[in-house]
This record gives structure tokens, C-alpha cells and sequence, in this order.
């Protein structure tokens, strides 16, 4: 169906909270069964976008037709036919979770053979059978989400709206969670998801929109990403001696450096800069000043995230970078 | 099936606590059968209109079926308090309902909950009032709109309170003083008109006043030329307590 009217369609949209301007003028399209990826950090106006997106916020100026309708004028019409995974937990603390799909269902309409079959058939797939009758207050955060999950598909739609899904989950179930996305993303359905969680858009979105503060800075594919803004590389290495918070500090604040960070489990430094060349001496230089041994040090290949550092760097409070296929 | 029903079927399915909805039918039975038998030896019957007297643990029975009108009303505010603590009052508006079906899915939840618990301990107290009782048509009226009007006035009165507090633990605190200062100035333990005047004129603004007395007139067959006149203050009450729980309701921000 690519070709015909898009799923959402976004033109100038924008949310004020007082004097603070929450979403800035964001404007994309969005095709069938299209991923689009919204990313960008805390407070970058992800969750504000999906609540007007999803009617639950008037907007403060723009337009947006979201499966046809309008987004101000048929907000029901609208709301028949997504379903939205919030960020927040959301339960009926009465119930366990087979009831509480059934009785969700049945708000939306379902009727009961149908219901026990979907039922049936989210609880395997999803891997909830040992806490199927489990009541919803007494699950874990990581079950709970599944459960939100398992719920959006009792009832149809034709868009999916994920607000970060996939928070306190386990890598097994993250996956077994992106890869169900998947498979029903081939059988029609358009998902608007927003993560701060990079390896999951790069899984999952067909187009990424970078949001900072507001505005969208870029949309792309992932790989048109990295590939623009990845100049950045990252130098990563290794000390003799484990760590060095002395040596941290003053990398950090050398020229060139837009990040450095430790994986705990490894003790691998991971430096992201445009300019390996200069930084590499760099940390030889401050390690044998403050007498740590550089064990392993190499240039690693960019990443996604690289790129969305890169882009929410230089675009901080600057204009929005041209690119990609927004609308 | 409508809207409504699915709706408030879920709203009794999945707000409702068993155990609170147990311990409200205790409550006005225990006044019933504790305290109504317990002052009847010392307080002499008295006339509740229309020529009628009733003995005191009458009196405080039909008292006690419409305290189940408050409970009631209370769970109004527990159903949309656990729904924004739970995050299901946004997900149900990201759904194919508007704010208006959420919110009378919530009154209509209650009104079920309150007139079917007022009958249940109605059923439970009917070896005490049950001799006193005859049926009529008008008496069947009014009680079903005592039971109607005040549930709608404590239901939405307890919307309000949940909208305008911030945590579940002051909205209980101030729920319960609220509801003690309904029942202490109203005519459900003692008629209001003996009080002191201080109590007097509060129970004239009480929307529960009125609930008991029209419950009692129904009951009792004791309507007055005053029974239209309470049941038109009641049903005002309650009309303009639902528009406030309306427009606090709208205000609630997502």
C-alpha cells in the first residue's frame, strides 16, 4: 500500500505547556506498515507526540490526519482503530492477567470465542503461562509490560502506537517481544515507536526521526544515519589497572571528546569523537602522566548510537538539519 | 453490546474490592441490629410525619439503608482513583470512548453498586422493618428516588474529592471526615428537626437529610406536603454536584 495516503500524515505540529514548548513544529509522514522510530533522549517530547498523536492532548497549532481522519475533529474515528502501549504501567488491579485481557477485549468490542482464541494464542507467544492467573497487582514490572503488550493485540487495529515497550524487560523477552512487532508489521500494521534504546530502533524502525528538545533534528534510515553522522568514531580501550577516574575526567574534558563512558562489566572505555587521531595520543599522553598502563586500544565501528550522539550534540538548541524524508 | 454496559461491566469487574464492598454492608447492619436495639428500651417512639410513629430501631434502620448510599458513593471515587493510579484512565480515553462515556460508565457502575447494596441491607433488615412496611406505588417512587438521587450526589461528590486530592491516602482521610460530617448532620440517628439549631440548619443543606427522609416517607407511608418539596432539593443537589464532578473531571490533565 505504499504509494497511497500515508498512515499518519504530521504537518507543523506543535504542544505548549504555558511558556515551555514541548513538541516544536514536528512534520513526518508515515506509510503502512512502516516501523518509524521516534527517538531522542528524556524529555525530548517523545511522550508528549504519541499523546496527540493518539488524541489524548489537543495540539497548540499544526495539523495531523492520522488513518484519513482528522486529528482534532474525528478523535474517536481515530482511536477505533490504534491501539497504544504507554510508557506509564497500566492494570486493572482487580483481576489477573487472563481476566483482565478478556474484560479489555471486551470493552473494545471482541466477541468471546474470539477473545478466548487470541487470548490463548498472546499468552503462548509472549511466553505468559506462568503468571496467566496471577493477579495483575502482584506482577513484576517486566510481566506487566507484557501484559500491556498482550492486551493492544486482543483488539484489531491498524496502527500501533509503543511508547518505550520494552523497559524493564530482559534481553530474551525484549526480543521475543521486537520480533512479534515483526511479524505483524508483515501482516499490515503501521507502529509508531518511540525508545531511547538504540539497538532496538536499529532492530526495529524502518526510519528513525531524531527528536531533541522538541524538534525533530532528523529523519532517516538507520543506516543513511550512521552513515551521515557517524563520522564520529569511538576509540575504545583498556587499562592495566581497571579504571582511572583521574584519567576519565581529564579525557572528558579534552577538545574533540563529545563522550566518554565506562561498560561497567568490562571495564571498557568508550571515547566518542570526530577526531580519533588527536584523541588517541591524547590518552597515551595523560596515562603515562598519571602512571596507568593503556592495555588494548582500537577504533571501533560507528553505531547507531554514535550517529544520535553526533546529531543531539551538534543540534543542541540549534535549527533543525535537513535530510531524510520528512514531510 | 452498548458502550455503557462494557463499560461499567469492567468498572464493577475491575475497581471493585470485594472485601471494602463486604465490610460496607456490615457497617449500616451493625447500626441496625447493635445500636437500633440497643436505644430502643430508653428511646420512646416518636412521629416521623403524616401521623406516623415509629420505634426508634425503625427509625434508625431506615436510617441505615441509605449510610449504603454514601458507601456507595465512595467507590465512585475509588473506581477513578485506582484507574489514574493504575494508568487505565488514559489508556480507556486512548480507546474508542470519550470522557463522557468513562465518566457515566463510573456513575452508572456506582448507581448499581449503591441502590443494590441499599436493597441488600434493606433485605437483611427486614425482620426489623419488614412489619412496618407496605407497599405502595408512591412509596416505591420515592424510595427509588432517595436511592437515585443520593447516590448520584455522594457518587459525584466523591469524584470531586478524588479529582482535587493528590494522594489516595488524603483522599481516604478527607472522604471518611467528609462522609462523617454528611451522617452526623444529617436525620439518619437522630430527626433533625429535634437538634440544636446549629445542626438544624446544617441538615437543611444535607443532600442526605433528604435522602432519608423521602427513604423513610417511601418506606413508612409517611409522605408529608414536604416530601416533594425535600425530593426537588435533592434531586437539585444532586444535579448541580454532578455538573461540579463534570467540570472537575474535564480538568483532569493526561
Amino acid at each position: 500500500m505504499r504509494g497511497q495516503d500515508p498512515v499518519i500524515r504530521v504537518q507543523e505540529l506543535s504542544k505548549r505547556f504555558g511558556d515551555k514548548v514541548a513538541v516544536d513544529r514536528v512534520a513526518f509522514d508515515i506509510d503502512r506498515s512502516e516501523v518509524f522510530g521516534f527517538l531522542g533522549p528524556n524529555g525530548a517530547g517523545k511522550t508528549t507526540t504519541i499523546k496527540m498523536l493518539t488524541t489524548l492532548l489537543q495540539p497548540t497549532s499544526g495539523r495531523a490526519t492520522i488513518l484519513g481522519h482528522d486529528l482534532r475533529t474525528e478523535g474517536r474515528k481515530i482511536r477505533e482503530r490504534i491501539g497504544v502501549v504507554q510508557q506509564q504501567d497500566s492494570f486493572d488491579q482487580g483481576l489477573n492477567v487472563e481476566t483482565s485481557l478478556d474484560i479489555y477485549g471486551l470493552i473494545w468490542d471482541v466477541p468471546r470465542p474470539e477473545r478466548k482464541r487470541r487470548i490463548g494464542e498472546l499468552i503462548e507467544r509472549l511466553g505468559m503461562e506462568e503468571f496467566r492467573r496471577k493477579p495483575t497487582i502482584d506482577l513484576s514490572s517486566g510481566q506487566r509490560r507484557r501484559l500491556q503488550v498482550a492486551r493492544e493485540f486482543i483488539h484489531d487495529m491498524d496502527l500501533l502506537f509503543l511508547d518505550e515497550p520494552t523497559v524493564g524487560l530482559d534481553p530474551i523477552v525484549r526480543r521475543t517481544l521486537l520480533d512479534f512487532f515483526k511479524e505483524r508489521v508483515r501482516d499490515g500494521l503501521t507502529i509508531f515507536f518511540t525508545t531511547h534504546i538504540l539497538e532496538e530502533a536499529e532492530y526495529l524502525c524502518d526510519r528513525i526521526a531524531v527528536i531533541n528538545e522538541g524538534r525533530i533534528i532528523d529523519v532517516d534510515t538507520p543506516e543513511n544515519l550512521k552513515r551521515r553522522f557517524g563520522s564520529a568514531k569511538a576509540v575504545e580501550f583498556k587499562l592495566l589497572q581497571g579504571s582511572s577516574a583521574e584519567l576519565a575526567a581529564l579525557l572528558s574534558s579534552s577538545e574533540g571528546v563529545t563522550r566518554l563512558v565506562q561498560e561497567p562489566s568490562t571495564g571498557t572505555y568508550r571515547v566518542t569523537t570526530a577526531r580519533p587521531e588527536s584523541v588517541i595520543p591524547e590518552i597515551y599522553r595523560h596515562a603515562e602522566r598519571l602512571g596507568v598502563t593503556v592495555s588494548s586500544i582500537y577504533i571501533s565501528e560507528t553505531t547507531l548510537e554514535d550517529a544520535f550522539i553526533n546529531l543531539v550534540t551538534e543540534n543542541h538548541g540549534a535549527g533543525v538539519v535537513s535530510g531524510g524524508r520528512a514531510a | 453490546m452498548n458502550i455503557y454496559l462494557r463499560l461499567v461491566y469492567r468498572n464493577l469487574r475491575a475497581n471493585l474490592d470485594r472485601a471494602s464492598l463486604f465490610f460496607e454492608l456490615i457497617f449500616p447492619l451493625f447500626f441496625i441490629f447493635v445500636q437500633g436495639f440497643g436505644l430502643n428500651g430508653i428511646v420512646p417512639p416518636f412521629d416521623i410525619g403524616n401521623g406516623k410513629f415509629v420505634s426508634y430501631s425503625l427509625f434508625l434502620a431506615a436510617g441505615a439503608v441509605t449510610l449504603t448510599v454514601i458507601n456507595g458513593g465512595t467507590n465512585a471515587g475509588t473506581q477513578l482513583w485506582f484507574d489514574r493510579k493504575n494508568g487505565m484512565f488514559e489508556q480507556i480515553l486512548m480507546g474508542p470512548f470519550t470522557r463522557a462515556q468513562y465518566i457515566l460508565s463510573i456513575i452508572f457502575a456506582t448507581l448499581i453498586i449503591g441502590v443494590a447494596g441499599s436493597l441488600l441491607v434493606f433485605v437483611f433488615a427486614f425482620p426489623v422493618v419488614g412489619a412496618s412496611f407496605a407497599f405502595s406505588l408512591e412509596g416505591a417512587l420515592l424510595i427509588a428516588a432517595a436511592l437515585f438521587f443520593g447516590t448520584v450526589f455522594f457518587g459525584a461528590f466523591a469524584i470531586t474529592l478524588s479529582v482535587a486530592l493528590k494522594s489516595s491516602e488524603t483522599f481516604q482521610v478527607v472522604s471518611t471526615f467528609a462522609f462523617f460530617i454528611f451522617l452526623f448532620t444529617s436525620s439518619v440517628f437522630f430527626p433533625a428537626s429535634s437538634a440544636p439549631s446549629a445542626i438544624q440548619a446544617a441538615s437543611l443543606a444535607n443532600p442526605l437529610t433528604y435522602t432519608t427522609d423521602i427513604f423513610r416517607a417511601g418506606l413508612f407511608s409517611a409522605a408529608t406536603s414536604t416530601t416533594s418539596l425535600e425530593l426537588g432539593v435533592l434531586a437539585v443537589e444532586a444535579a448541580v454536584m454532578f455538573v461540579i464532578a463534570v467540570l472537575a473531571f474535564r480538568r483532569i490533565r493526561v
